[in-house]
């Protein structure tokens, strides 16, 4: 398999990183931008792009692996779903409170969703596959009640949930960008600790059952720990698509599917790729601000798409 | 005198939610360096019957009565890890959703003893790999990815990674069916060179002559209950087999190199 050696891709991720953080101070609306503009606005998006964008990669890569299904990604299990609801229901009845500098309805709402999974993940003899259709069931009941809810709310409400859940970074503030910088760490470095677990799981549960893993505990915490990090992450940002589904791939393209490698090149990679990306939908058409789940979907999708053919492809030769 | 290796007494099991019981009131016992051919028609219960010996099988366990018990100990009380450091299950296909080398494959083996906290493989786990790599004839393609192997090969290395492993019991669940005969021939000759080395083997086939050339005893179920066990020849009459197979019509001969007892259409 061609793969990169070494340390390359985290070196390569890490200046791409910083590079898309330079950019993201660097450009914007303002041409001169004043220190304020920098400090005040650029510097907390970018911080929050890049905990949005790691938490994101990192909780796709884990559920792909607790599900060996490479189709699994941060919004497979419906959490996002109940952050949209949150939001939606908030903002029309305008209730707006702020936890650690988030979006406090989304973080209910996304809270109150894990814990259904949660408890349903409590249930003796619950499999992956009841898993995973009770998070695409609570995905489409989320999104079917904030269809619903938008038909009934009035228009204003409405312009503002719509880019919203079409993923936005523009109420970063500096401690809120901050705080979940830091909770998106911990959280994707405690899973990363589980890496063991992680590799057992590759080969599907009943192979972990036989390398000596408890499924049914594992299970419990990586949906635990992954929730907590999607919530975050959906608080802050809205709904953005495609980080969390493609980062885990490219990543594996790289360093292979061990995770003691792969969940800290998935971080790097997730926090580059969001800061990245949140810099164009700025300044592409400025003044005017694409939203960034846009951004991402518009040249992630078709960007995964070559990568992944042309791979096929040099694997098939 | 030693006890069994491994032994299932009175082992009796229904799926959740299900009236039907899948196997009643089943025991067999495995010796250090036997190796035990578990026989039987599709839905006898075979595989059921080896991950309940193996301790895999997924909660709710509320369904299974009887004991498994691994030399003197009940499984039950053991922790997974204990568990899987004594008896390995190896199931009949390696899912491969993943880019994974097949050395990398093996080496989830060796999770089973965890070293540091960030360290992926020691020294000692390398030897380990290599060694289950080179007895089961995959080293030589040990870094193609495993999507890319054929059924067989796939086979090869589920074998390696039970090997390193390092349990000295292994439950081979239909594990060698896709191996072409060189191979097929190849893992018999290890598996009888692992037996002189105190391993022990439980194998669940469909390939009555491959089983019956290897094994030392072997078990025949039928319908969730155990028909026979023991020696081969007592166990593989010819109205025994035509009782348990009415389509088939089978006739049972002799290997006329080794004087073991094969089937035969008629």
């Amino acid at each position: 398999m061609n793969r990169l050696t070494g340390y390359r891709g985290y070196v390569v991720g890490l200046a791409f990183w910083a590079l898309a953080l330079f950019l993201a101070l660097e450009m914007g609306a303002a041409d001169h931008a004043t220190v304020d503009i920098i400090t005040k606005l650029r510097l907390p998006r970018a911080l929050l792009a890049s905990a949005v964008g790691m938490g994101l990669a990192v909780s796709g890569c884990v559920l792909q692996a607790l599900f060996a299904n490479p189709l699994c990604e941060p919004y497979t299990l419906g959490i996002s779903s109940g952050a949209a609801l949150g939001t939606v229901i908030g903002m029309a009845l305008g209730v707006q409170f702020s936890f650690i500098g988030l979006a406090g309805t989304a973080f209910v709402g996304a809270m109150i969703f894990a814990v259904i999974l949660f408890l349903v993940s409590l249930k003796q003899g619950s499999s992956n596959l009841i898993l995973l259709l009770t998070g695409v069931m609570l995905g489409v009941l989320g999104s079917s009640l904030v269809a619903l809810w938008m038909t009934f709310a009035d228009l204003n409400g409405v312009q503002g949930s719509l880019s919203w859940l079409l993923g936005d970074l523009s109420s970063a503030r500096i401690g809120g960008s901050l705080m979940t910088l830091i909770l998106v760490v911990i959280l994707s470095g405690s899973l990363w600790f589980h890496w063991r677990e992680l590799d057992a799981l590759l080969l599907g549960e009943e192979a972990a059952r036989s390398l000596g893993f408890s499924i049914e505990g594992s299970r419990r915490k990586f949906i635990l720990l992954t929730s907590l990090l999607v919530g975050l992450c959906v608080s802050g940002s809205g709904i953005i698509g495609f980080v969390g589904l493609m980062v885990p791939h490219f990543a594996r393209k790289m360093v292979g599917s061990l995770h003691l490698k792969l969940v800290p090149l998935c971080a790097i990679w997730g926090a580059a790729t969001l800061t990245f990306a949140d810099m164009m939908s700025r300044s592409l058409f400025k003044p005017f601000e694409l939203p960034v789940g846009v951004m991402t979907a518009v040249i992630g999708a078709p960007l995964f798409m070559w990568i992944m053919l042309r791979n096929e492809k040099k694997e098939a030769q | 005198m030693e006890p069994p290796v491994l032994g299932a007494y009175g082992v009796s099991y229904s799926f959740p939610n299900s009236s039907r019981p899948v196997l009643k009131e089943v025991s067999v016992e495995v010796e250090r360096s036997e190796i035990l051919a578990l026989l039987g028609p599709n839905g006898s219960g075979k595989s059921t019957l080896l991950k309940i010996m193996a301790g895999i099988l997924p909660l709710p366990r509320s369904g299974l009565n009887g004991q498994v018990r691994f030399g003197p100990v009940e499984v039950g009380t053991l922790t997974a890890r204990a568990r899987a450091k004594y008896a390995v299950y190896i199931a009949p296909e390696l899912r491969a959703e993943f880019p994974l080398t097949a050395f990398e494959a093996v080496s989830l083996g060796r999770l089973t003893h965890p070293g540091t906290l960030l360290k992926q493989s020691t020294k000692q786990d390398l030897g380990v790999i290599e060694w289950a790599m080179e007895q089961s004839f995959c080293w030589e393609f040990r870094n193609r990815d495993i999507r890319h192997l054929s059924d067989g090969e796939r086979q090869l290395v589920s074998l390696a990674r039970a090997l390193a492993q390092g349990a000295k019991t292994l439950l081979l669940d239909e594990a060698i069916s896709k191996m072409d005969l060189n191979h097929q021939a190849a893992v018999g000759k290890l598996l009888q060179k692992l037996k002189g080395q105190g391993y022990s083997f439980v194998l669940v086939t469909h390939d009555f002559n491959l089983a019956t050339e290897w094994a030392d005893h072997c078990c025949l179920l039928n319908k969730g209950q155990k028909v026979a066990w023991g020696p081969l020849q007592e166990v593989l009459t010819e109205a025994r087999m035509r009782e348990i197979y009415p389509d088939a019509g089978l006739i049972v001969g002799k290997n006329p190199a080794t004087g073991k007892p094969k089937l035969f259409f008629s």
